[in-house]
């Protein structure tokens, strides 16, 4: 901090002003921050705050060490410092002066003591007090991050509060390494096939393996698995006494293990299907055969008989059964 | 003899002719089961247009019966989206009112005078028949069993899936959309097998009359070209294959382009860009086989193959550019939400809020499939086994289609017909083998037992037979009690889930009896009878089409969700505080508010259940007025009682919902059934507002939107003053904003 108490002493003594005066501390900080956000403590926090004031400050109070688990804060902290560098380098209203600014909690423990802020991340949004922009509340505007937040959302939020006019547009850097690392393996994956094909196409063009497939995607999808991944269900629950519930109560519900149970029985039911479509058609001993058509009978008429009772207790008013469920 | 005479019947020709008029008797019965199977809420209720959408098709097919095709075609609606209007002529898929006036017209012709709102109702089931026969058809064409056709179109007729969309009344774009896709894809089929230029351009009309009628139309662009570039992967080009698909391609871009809502899209838009691509593919492949023929050299073969490849990535390269620089419209939300399936929830709440789009759970699979979900695998297996060029438009269709129905309660609707083929081909196959009544001969069996087949590891042996009458008896009989069920599961669904109007109400009374709940339609004829012809009604967009087509009254919003911002206006009103509200109201000319509230009864649909929408949408616009979180206590509940927070009471849905609601019970008692909470003492207060009626049930409620004050008050001081109470002198320092009259 030293080097730059003199500077700054340094400018007030040259400008001739009070060294409070609210344009040389806007530069200062401008200077300091070197198109990135500047790294506040609780001292500088302060100096940037003070009224009066002639530029917004857009400060985020954050806690990004390990210590704290907050996750939000360390997957932001890369979208600020774009934010930051894209308002730094384009071209914006004449006159309007932004500051961003981090405060950690690691240097600003007494801020976040007195903003009385019990979570983090949380970005506050200082409006000037003099100027062509003055406003006049002072008080600044808070935006809570209530779940995991892009650099747009918060760029928008932060372009609604600014007076309008131009201003420069969110860049993402282009990322040459991905691209060229997609290219890479992009080609490698090519070269790979052409000197593997004599071994991989015979895989391919499997007819067994594409059977396989196809049937495993239909009973996933039909049992309810993209209700799964879009809704995030739980695995399983507690039943209340200690047990588990395998079976989700109602009819738009489910558990991750309910739909897994339900694709086996379809399963086994497509399966004794097949055996006696295709299979058993096929056998040439007749006491094999005669064998194979009651088991798989039997087999089908007692899975279909517990899928309808697994779906009686999903549908309470649901009148079909079959006996021994 | 008995014997001999049946003989005379069953062999020969006249063996052939006695199947084939069975086999139209069949069929009959099949289409008659079908259309009466749907006919549940006529016998319950009435003849009666049902839920939302049809409505709208119902009010557009009456505008194009009485001033005639050409104004249907130029419609500009000004009654609803006040005051933006809608074009409506250009903005909707035409096919299924056209179908029913020409319906209409026939009858007229014919003499036959039948209201078009009958020939509405009735429309879905008709086409539910024709579905079954298409169902036949495409069948047919995948199996050589004589009964793997017959039980695909009995699965299609009664089967729930296809039921929920096209019961009597629902006049959807569906109800002809279902039967189209089923005969355009048989004619696909048909096209392929033949390689005939006839068959593909019956496929190609069949497909623009699809595109005409409903927006799924899609999936029919992307799934023949799937179909196609899997037959080419598979080395399977043929000339067939070739003349087939540029007939359709052409033809049927050509067709679609004639529809204007649709206009250019086929060649602007990513989502038909496969067909475009696979367009361009088949060129290419055609030169190489056209090439080859010519030059025997290996070399040539090679490099030929490696110039496919690299033309094709370079086309493909060139398609991604094009829609980079957006020359090419990117994928519409709604079908880029099927792939990525966060995305409806973070950009578009519209599409998200509509019930219809939410996954499916498994219990709605088996509710609308029964035990056709379990032989539908089994189906599938089948076509590996045999694996010809329909076969794999069949595993195709079946594994797309079953993901998206996993993704979209809705798209059921596609995966059904594909369901109902598979599983008839594998109940097919196993009634074709347990129902034959002789006995194989060992012997021949030993003869045919060195066997033909390839790769596939199940149908290496050959077909023996079943030996026993035990087998073949336990299986049919279990079959044929599947069966059964399948039949009683349809009939209970159907008249149990699928068969309520939603316009009208049934429930039951403690002593059995039934009570129908009839307010929608109270209140709308409310509306008729005592509202001038152009006051305006503002509602949420769900009660748009019907107060369009029940009340005949402009509405600001209706379920033709074209216009985000309007609705998240309306979203505003609803949710703001009067002295917000006001100025909007106001603005719009709004005259009328109409809300839907199911306290009293415990009717869970109500507005104050889908107000948290209202607030998403309204704070995806305005986001710095609106705020979700303030309508959620402290503790992160949605209340109403005494304990919600000060931004809901003030909102103007929950004022207008419980406004003078307490005068019903006994001082302090007053109970919201819906949310299964007591609500506070007092009724909210409404200055801005009047109540105009309030239905038998309370579920609707319709609120007049006063006048400006004749003294300049603002309603405020004014609602005071009536009231007797003393000004205070202090408001005009402080106080909520009013409304300046400029």
């Amino acid at each position: 901090m030293k080097p730059w108490a003199t500077l700054f002493i340094f400018f007030s003594v040259i400008s001739g002003v009070l060294a409070a005066k609210p344009s040389d501390t806007f530069e200062k900080f401008q200077s300091l921050s070197r198109s990135g956000p500047v790294d506040l403590d609780s001292a500088s926090f302060k100096e940037l705050t003070t009224v009066p004031r002639d530029y917004y400050a857009a400060v985020i109070l954050t806690a990004i060490d390990a210590r704290y688990g907050c996750i939000m804060c360390r997957e932001f902290d890369s979208e600020w410092d774009l934010i930051s560098r894209s308002w730094n380098k384009g071209t914006k209203l004449e006159g309007l002066k932004v500051v961003f600014g981090t405060l950690d909690f690691d240097h600003g423990k007494d801020v976040f003591q007195k903003l009385l802020l019990q979570t983090a991340p949380v970005l506050l949004l200082f409006p000037p007090t003099v100027g062509p922009f003055a406003k006049v509340d002072a008080e600044p505007a808070r935006f809570d991050f209530t779940g995991p937040v892009t650099a747009d959302q918060i760029y928008s939020w932060i372009g609604r509060h600014l007076p309008d006019g131009p201003r420069p547009p969110l860049i993402r850097p282009v990322n040459y390494m991905r691209i060229a690392s997609a290219i890479t393996l992009l080609m490698g994956a090519a070269t790979l096939f052409t000197v593997l094909s004599p071994y991989v196409l015979p895989i391919i063009q499997n007819r067994n393996l594409w059977a396989a497939v196809s049937l495993i995607a239909i009973l996933l999808f039909t049992s309810g698995q993209m209700f799964n991944h879009i809704r995030k269900v739980p695995y399983v629950a507690g039943d209340g006494h200690g047990g588990i519930s395998y079976f989700a109560g109602g009819f738009q519900n489910q558990f991750g293990l309910e739909t897994q149970i339900v694709a086996a029985i379809y399963a086994v039911l497509s399966f004794a299907t097949i055996a006696l479509a295709v299979k058993v058609p096929r056998m040439e001993d007749v006491k094999g055969q005669q064998l194979a058509v009651i088991t798989w009978g039997a087999v089908l008429f007692a899975t279909y008989s517990f899928l309808l009772s697994v779906f009686k207790t999903k549908n309470g008013g649901y009148p079909f059964y079959l006996p021994p469920f | 003899m008995a014997e001999s005479s049946l003989d005379v019947l069953l062999k020969g020709s006249s063996g052939r002719n006695t199947r084939g008029l069975l086999r139209i008797i069949i069929l009959l019965t099949i289409a008659a089961a079908a259309v009466s199977s749907r006919l549940f809420s006529v016998i319950r209720f009435e003849s009666i247009i049902h839920e939302f959408d049809p409505w709208f098709n119902f009010r557009a097919t009456k505008y194009l019966v009485q001033n005639g095709f050409y104004s249907f075609w130029d419609w500009f609606d000004d009654r609803t989206w006040h005051p933006l209007g809608r074009v409506t002529g250009g903005t909707l898929y035409p096919g299924l009112m056209v179908t029913s006036g020409i319906i209409y017209h026939i009858l007229r012709f014919l003499t036959i005078p039948v209201d078009i709102r009958n020939i509405c109702v009735l429309l879905a089931p008709g086409f539910s028949g024709l579905t079954a026969l298409a169902m036949y058809f495409l069948t047919c064409e995948m199996s050589s069993s004589p009964s793997a056709g017959l039980l695909a179109a009995a699965f299609m007729g009664i089967t729930p899936g296809y039921i929920s969309r096209s019961v009597a009344g629902s006049y959807d774009n569906e109800a002809i959309a279902i039967f189209l896709l089923v005969f355009t894809f048989f004619l696909w089929i048909k096209a392929v097998k033949n390689g005939s230029i006839m068959w593909g351009a019956l496929t190609a009309l069949f497909y623009g009359y699809m595109v005409s009628a409903w927006g799924g139309y899609v999936f029919i662009t992307n799934l023949i070209p799937l179909h196609v570039f899997v037959l080419i992967c598979m080395g399977r080009y043929s000339t067939r294959l070739y003349i087939s698909y540029t007939t359709w391609y052409a033809l049927g871009t050509l067709g679609s382009m004639q529809i204007p809502f649709v206009g250019f899209l086929p060649i602007r838009n990513s989502d038909h860009m496969s067909a475009l691509g696979i367009f361009g593919l088949i060129q290419l492949v055609a030169f190489a086989e056209f090439v080859r023929g010519y030059l025997p050299g290996k070399q040539f073969q090679k490099l030929l193959t490696s110039m496919v490849f690299l033309v094709f990535g370079l086309g493909f390269a060139g398609l991604i550019l094009l829609s980079v620089s957006g020359v090419i419209a990117p994928w519409s939300g709604r079908f880029y939400s099927l792939w990525d399936t966060g995305y409806a929830k973070i950009h578009i709440p519209i599409i998200a809020s509509v019930s219809e789009h939410q996954p499916t759970a498994w219990p709605a699979f088996f509710f609308d499939l029964n035990f056709l979900i379990w032989l539908f695998p089994a189906g599938v297996f089948i076509c590996f086994q045999k694996l010809k060029d329909e076969h794999v438009f069949v595993i195709i269709y079946a594994v797309l289609s079953s993901y998206f129905a996993g993704v979209m309660v809705r798209l059921m609707l596609t995966l059904t017909p594909i369901v109902c083929v598979a599983a008839a081909l594998a109940l097919s196959a196993i009634l074709d083998n347990f129902l034959v009544l002789s006995k194989p001969d060992p012997e021949a069996v030993a003869k045919a037992s060195s066997d033909d087949s390839k790769s596939f590891r199940s149908s290496r042996n050959a077909v023996v037979g079943i030996y026993s009458y035990f087998s073949k008896t336990v299986v049919t009989c279990s079959m044929s009690l599947y069966l059964l069920l399948f039949v009683a599961h349809c009939t209970w669904v159907t008249s149990n889930a699928y068969s309520s109007p939603s316009v009208v109400l049934a429930s039951k009374m403690p002593d059995g009896s039934q009570f129908i709940i009839d307010d929608y339609r109270e209140a709308y004829y409310w509306l008729r009878q005592n509202t001038p012809d152009n006051a305006k009604i503002m509602s949420w967009w769900d009660y748009g089409y019907q107060i369009g087509g029940m009340a005949d009254r402009p509405t600001l919003v209706d379920n033709n969700t074209w216009n985000n911002t309007h609705i998240a206006t309306v979203g505003k009103a609803m949710s703001s505080r009067e002295e917000v509200s006001y100025p909007i109201l106001r603005q719009h000319d709004v005259d009328y508010v109409l809300v839907v509230f199911g306290g009293l009864l415990g009717y869970s649909g109500d507005d104050l259940n889908k107000f948290l929408w209202m607030v998403r949408i309204a704070e995806g616009i305005w986001p710095d007025e609106v705020n979700e979180r303030d309508y959620f206590t402290s503790r992160g509940e949605y209340r109403v009682d005494e304990e919600a927070t000060p931004t809901m009471k003030n909102s103007l849905m929950y004022k207008m919902s419980y406004y003078n609601y307490n005068s019903l019970f006994p001082a302090g008692q007053a109970v919201d059934r819906v949310r299964g909470v007591k609500l506070p003492a007092e009724s909210p207060q409404l200055n801005t507002l009047e109540e105009a009626f309030t239905s038998e049930n309370w579920i609707i409620r319709i609120y007049k939107v006063k006048d400006l004050d004749n003294l300049g008050r603002d309603h405020n001081n004014a609602v005071a003053f009536d009231k007797g109470l003393k000004r205070k002198r202090a408001t005009k320092k402080k106080g909520p904003r009013v409304l300046r009259t400029e």
